[in-house]
């Protein structure tokens, strides 16, 4: 044990004075810290407060402007991926990188420097067991195409595949943003082993409670700067929030009492997914918010993805303003007055390579012309007029939504489903997964105001925080059923209890 | 518990159409009143020897999300090469053109990769380039190849069914199937074609496998024609689409994906093998060409609809329509 405190003392990583600018706009500007043999470092900030950039340097994604990077003892050029990896730096990116077209052990030996050109398939199909099953994925199979695994099980590979490298330096970021509580667990266990072989880790995440809990030292980022290196026992959540934001968030108003006088109601009666979701029945008013509170494949996602017709093969009933909802077609849905921002931005929601303001308009183009012709003039307001409601500069408006930090897409993707006249209900998957505290925060009054205005709005989630600060109505969910429903009175014991261990309803 | 997907469909194309293919083939006696003899089969590979190492090498680059229209042109060029240069040593003239199909190849790879730039438009711009210097060099008239010697040697059978240029072909499919299966590199071809964003985060190195694999296509396209000039004692300047169209539908038929990550090279030979028994099957029954027209267009018609994910999900929604059809209204 003191062995390894004298090791965590020794700097293996140093982070000297490192800068890098886009445009001429500094994303980093004279960061250092060190990080010891066998520490977990944990490394916060906002969005946009330059911690992705920092990792991209660190793997060799990104050259710095200026400054240097040391591991164990010697400057360090990283001009490639490959040049990090050779110097024992492995990543879990903040992008899904996983290959889905490839089987679970071939993104397992995929790109690695220790990987042999001849394939030596039995070995490495034990060795993937044994990896496999760290993760707490045993029920998985070394030859199982990944394209056959949730989005949660994928990222476990990613960071299986991380921290089964014998790297020095394992950098993840953002590495639980879509699993699941007990999923996490297994990933915290898989690196404080790789942590106590001596390998340096920088863990980056927005969830502040999982980086005290898992961290020796946090690093906090603000516009750019290191704003303080703390050991994480010293630390709280508000502190860390403080540090990060430079003051304190608002927090929302508790849940709100059903109105006396509902407007419209989305009504779901035996809704069923095979596989994926067994006999959900909701009725939902507008003006309140619904949480569906469940860990990945508990089916809570599957409603909202079921009412949004990306699930074909499902059945049940659908009823939105007492008409029928042709829920299992997507366009069908959307006439229906059914907006759906899914939990995957990337694939399912932005057009990235687009403007702000074009995917803002996306939506909405019927309402913004005539006759089949579009108003620039409408467009324009329309879109400045979403960019003030969630707090993006009109300036940014034609920058390709890429150029956004992830919190930030994440505002344009909630926004643009709000202030329409045709929509009733906003369906929600994760959303603010990897939003920073600010963001979340900003998303949340969003959802509330959208509500106030007369919206059915019901949102799933993994995060006891969000579900117990938003849902109004927070109903639990595992093994695709229903397990409780709660109005007011639950607290984050119980929603575990339900989400993993709880009793079904009857 | 979450149900698993069955196996995606695509992934059986290969063999349900080889199979499909052959029971036509065998069939071939019903309509043209003669048994099949070995000769039949030496002319299949002999189809597969014209037409397989171009469908390697464009499947290759197709598996890594690429498109080589190009491999035309170094076919044709390939062709011209060996004739021009190989009168007297049919070898030298081999190897001259599969160094000049690997030379372009590689200019290619370098500039898609380092660039970035679509395949598409380079490598249109060098199949035509390629065109018009196979001409010049031809004054756009055909070539004949004098070495006889050599053209009889291509033509020989080996073990009754075989001749050298289609052992040639097998061999090629047999090498890239072991690189594939045996080595790293099938891994990382395919994975450059899955999502190219992520294998280079995970460490592959995108753009030496680029370049290596337009090397490879540019290769296996000039050996392809200076085989095919050789076996015929010419060289010809301009065969127009078809070598291009064949391979493409031999890829497709292989189980190759056009958007990349999917294919093997088994597939790929299952694809080519079943263009050439077509080939067979029209010259047997001396149909009129516009019949095997057809033919490909409906393998390849049949292929596209398996491979739609808007026509799966169509059917799982009649499906599950039916199934609320079935289920009686509970509400008051």
């Amino acid at each position: 044990m003191s062995d390894m405190a004298g090791d965590r003392a020794r700097p293996q990583v140093c982070v000297e004075v490192l800068s890098r600018s886009f445009g001429g706009v500094a994303a980093v500007r004279e960061v250092s810290f060190t990080v010891g043999a066998g520490e977990i470092h944990g490394l916060c900030g906002h969005n946009g407060a330059g911690k992705s950039t920092v990792v991209k340097m660190l793997s060799g994604q990104l050259a710095p402007d200026s400054g240097r990077i040391v591991i164990g003892g010697q400057p360090v050029v990283l001009g490639s991926r490959q040049a990090a990896q050779r110097l024992g730096v492995a990543l879990v990116d903040q992008e899904l990188s996983v290959v889905p077209e490839l089987t679970v052990l071939d993104n397992l030996l995929l790109g690695g420097v220790s990987t042999p050109l001849l394939n030596r398939r039995r070995a490495a199909a034990a060795r993937c067991r044994q990896v496999l099953g760290d993760m707490g994925l045993d029920r998985i199979r070394p030859q199982q195409p990944l394209a056959e695994l949730s989005i949660g099980e994928r990222q476990l590979v990613e960071v299986a595949r991380a921290l089964s490298q014998n790297a020095r330096l394992v950098i993840l970021d953002e590495p639980t943003a879509t699993l699941s509580d007990v999923e996490t667990e297994y990933v915290f266990a898989a690196i404080r082993r790789v942590a106590a072989r001596g390998c340096s880790v920088i863990f980056v995440s927005h969830r502040l409670s999982e980086v005290l809990e898992l961290c020796d030292t946090v690093t906090v980022l603000r516009d750019g700067r290191r704003i303080a290196t703390t050991p994480a026992s010293e630390l709280t959540v508000s502190d860390l929030i403080v540090q990060m934001l430079g003051e304190a968030p608002h927090r929302l108003t508790a849940a709100r009492a059903p109105d006396p006088q509902p407007g419209h109601s989305l009504r779901i009666e035996g809704l069923r997914v095979p596989g994926r979701l067994t006999d959900f029945s909701l009725t939902a008013q507008a003006g309140r918010v619904y949480a569906l509170a469940g860990q990945l494949g508990s089916g809570a996602s599957d409603v909202l993805r079921a009412l949004a017709g990306l699930h074909p093969q499902a059945t049940g009933r659908v009823r939105l303003r007492d008409r029928a909802v042709p829920f299992r077609n997507p366009v069908g849905a959307a006439a229906a007055g059914v907006a759906f921002v899914s939990s995957d931005r990337k694939s399912e929601g932005l057009f990235l390579d687009k403007p702000i303001a074009a995917n803002f308009l996306a939506t909405r183009l019927p309402g913004l012309g005539r006759a089949g012709l579009l108003s620039s003039r409408r467009e324009h307001q329309a879109a400045r007029s979403l960019a003030e409601l969630v707090g993006i500069a009109d300036h940014r408006l034609r920058e390709p939504t890429a150029a956004l930090s992830g919190g930030n897409q994440q505002r344009v993707f909630v926004g643009r489903s709000l202030g329409r006249d045709d929509v009733y209900a906003l369906l929600l998957d994760e959303p603010t997964r990897g939003v920073d505290i600010g963001g979340r925060a900003a998303i949340h009054r969003l959802l509330r105001a959208a509500a106030d205005a007369g919206l059915i709005v019901v949102f799933a989630s993994t995060e006891l925080e969000e579900l117990l600060e938003l849902g109004d109505v927070i109903i639990t969910m595992r093994e695709t059923r229903m397990v409780a429903r709660y109005e007011g009175g639950a607290d984050g014991a119980v929603l575990m209890r339900d989400m993993t261990q709880g009793e079904r309803a009857a | 518990m979450i149900r698993r997907p069955a196996a995606p469909p695509e992934t059986l194309v290969p063999g349900v159409a080889l199979v499909v293919v052959l029971i036509t083939f065998f069939c071939t006696p019903l309509m043209s009143g003669r048994a099949l003899t070995a000769f039949d089969v030496y002319n299949t590979f002999q189809g597969l020897a014209q037409l397989g190492l171009l469908t390697l090498g464009l499947g290759l680059t197709m598996i890594a999300g690429e498109f080589d229209l190009s491999v035309a042109g170094t076919y044709v060029l390939g062709g011209m090469l060996a004739v021009r240069t190989g009168q007297s040593s049919a070898i030298l003239g081999i190897v001259l053109a599969v160094g000049a199909g690997a030379a372009i190849g590689a200019v290619q790879g370098g500039i898609i990769a380092r660039l970035r730039i679509p395949s598409l438009p380079v490598t249109l711009a060098t199949y035509v380039a390629l065109l018009g210097l196979t001409s010049a060099m031809s004054g756009g008239l055909s070539v004949t190849y004098t070495n006889t010697g050599a053209t009889l040697w291509m033509d020989r059978h080996i073990a009754g069914i075989f001749s050298p240029p289609s052992l040639i072909t097998l061999t090629g499919f047999v090498i890239a199937a072991a690189v594939f299966g045996g080595t790293r590199l099938g891994r990382e071809i395919r994975a450059i074609g899955g999502d190219r964003r992520a294998s280079r985060v995970a460490g592959v190195r995108v753009e030496r496998g680029l370049v290596g694999l337009f090397t490879a296509s540019g290769s296996l396209a000039a050996l392809s024609g200076a085989l095919f000039s050789y076996s015929y004692a010419a060289a010809n300047p301009n065969p127009g689409l078809q070598p291009l169209i064949l391979a493409t539908v031999g890829c497709l038929v292989g189980g190759v994906s056009l958007v990349g990550g999917r294919g093997l090279p088994a597939g790929l030979l299952a694809g080519a093998l079943s263009v050439a028994l077509l080939g067979q099957v029209d010259a047997i029954t001396a149909i009129p060409d516009y019949y095997t027209e057809l033919l490909y267009a409906a393998l390849l018609g049949v292929i596209v609809a398996v491979d739609a994910p808007g026509l799966r999900r169509g059917l799982d929604r009649l499906k599950a329509r039916a199934a609320t059809i079935r289920t009686p209204d509970r509400r008051p």
